[in-house]
């Protein structure tokens, strides 16, 4: 019974571990999306003179 | 033979680190040094932000063809002493995650390399995550001898993969670092696989001393360094490379040489130390005769012969 239950804590331990990994995975892709197009779209847009 | 069924015994309890151990993070390392390399001495210049994504979308595509790999090698890798620790032999990862996790990682690296950076450089990595997965890991490493030196190719590709990212295309002189890299492969995957035959054996794996015997792959280990030590010079000839790194590849290059024809003269065929010894100073070769390309750049260091060969340019 208790090493069920040390299991099951590891177990949700690692599961809140990987989920706070993907956030911030994909927290980090939002920024990168965002700072790819700026630069993308820099020198196009922002360019008056042509 | 262990079945991946076998494996799968608590992948509930995987962990973070767990998953980034199915990178292959050391071999990933090499990668993006390599690929950063390419970035470096490629002519023209690269927005740094461009830059840094190309070299995350090289780091993971490396990672994700570890990650297939060791999915699609799990049987294998529980038999070997060097492999059975994996997380997917071990029963931390189920193979269907690792399989889910790589395909999502190489799709998505190809994907950002073709939208933010340039398409010649995202068909180059997904042609190298390919080559790894289905030409090396599915066809030829069950199959042939020759696996690790055609398979090579994979891992040679990032200096091209780095260039293309700059340059939107790619011409010769990056190829030489593709060949060095592609000509390192052998001697440095044959060392390893000398003193652990045992396991390849085991495993069924039909590496070179396994399949044609010891003494067959230390005369082949000496043929590809003394072919490797000048052709790890030709950067120097064709206007990529300057005095420092041509001091460090004929230093480094004549050390890799030195330590294969130790190899090729063993006599302790037990512990095989010359081939440990040579695995480690094939590593090093490589790091350093890329560090010196990007050091060189990064102090202003010109190229030798760039008004010769600038056509390779």
């Amino acid at each position: 019974m208790n090493d069920d239950g040390d299991q099951n804590a590891r177990n949700e331990r690692a599961r809140r571990m990987r989920n706070i990994a993907l956030a911030l995975v994909l927290g980090a892709l939002v920024v990168l999306f965002f700072v790819m197009t700026i630069v993308r779209l820099k020198g196009h847009v922002l360019d008056f003179t042509q | 033979m262990a079945t991946a069924a076998s494996f799968t015994f608590n992948a509930r309890a995987a962990t973070v680190g767990d998953f980034f151990a199915l990178l292959k993070p050391r071999v990933m390392s090499l990668v993006i040094f390599t690929g950063l390399a390419g970035i470096v001495v490629a002519p023209g210049g690269i927005n740094p932000v461009v830059a840094f994504t190309a070299l995350l979308c090289i780091a993971v595509g490396a990672g994700a063809s570890g990650a297939l790999n060791m999915a699609y090698d799990a049987d294998i890798d529980g038999l070997m002493s060097r492999t059975a620790t994996r997380p997917i032999p071990m029963g931390k990862i189920a193979r269907g995650d690792a399989l889910g996790f790589g395909w999502t990682l190489a799709v998505g690296s190809v994907a950002i390399m073709g939208l933010f950076v340039n398409l010649a450089a995202a068909a180059l990595l997904a042609f190298s995550i390919a080559f790894y997965v289905g030409i090396y890991t599915l066809w030829l490493k069950r199959r042939t001898a020759q696996n690790i030196v055609i398979g090579g190719l994979a891992g040679a590709l990032p200096p091209a993969i780095g260039w293309a990212a700059v340059t939107g295309s790619l011409t010769l002189a990056p190829l030489v670092l593709v060949l060095i890299t592609f000509l390192w492969t052998p001697p440095h995957f044959w060392a390893l696989a000398l003193y652990r035959s045992d396991d390849y054996a085991r495993a069924g794996v039909p590496m070179m001393p396994v399949v044609k015997g010891k003494s067959a792959t230390r005369r082949q280990i000496l043929g590809y360094a003394l072919v490797l030590l000048p052709v790890g010079l030709l950067p120097g000839a064709i206007g990529l490379a300057g005095p420092l790194y041509m001091a460090v590849a004929a230093i480094f290059g004549g050390w890799l040489v030195w330590d294969a024809v130790a190899v090729s003269r063993e006599t302790d065929i037990e512990h095989e130390p010359a081939a440990r010894r040579l695995f480690g100073v094939s590593i090093l070769y490589l790091f350093v005769l890329f560090a010196a390309l990007i050091l060189e750049r990064l102090m202003g260091i010109a190229p030798l012969g760039r008004a010769t060969f600038g056509a390779w340019m």
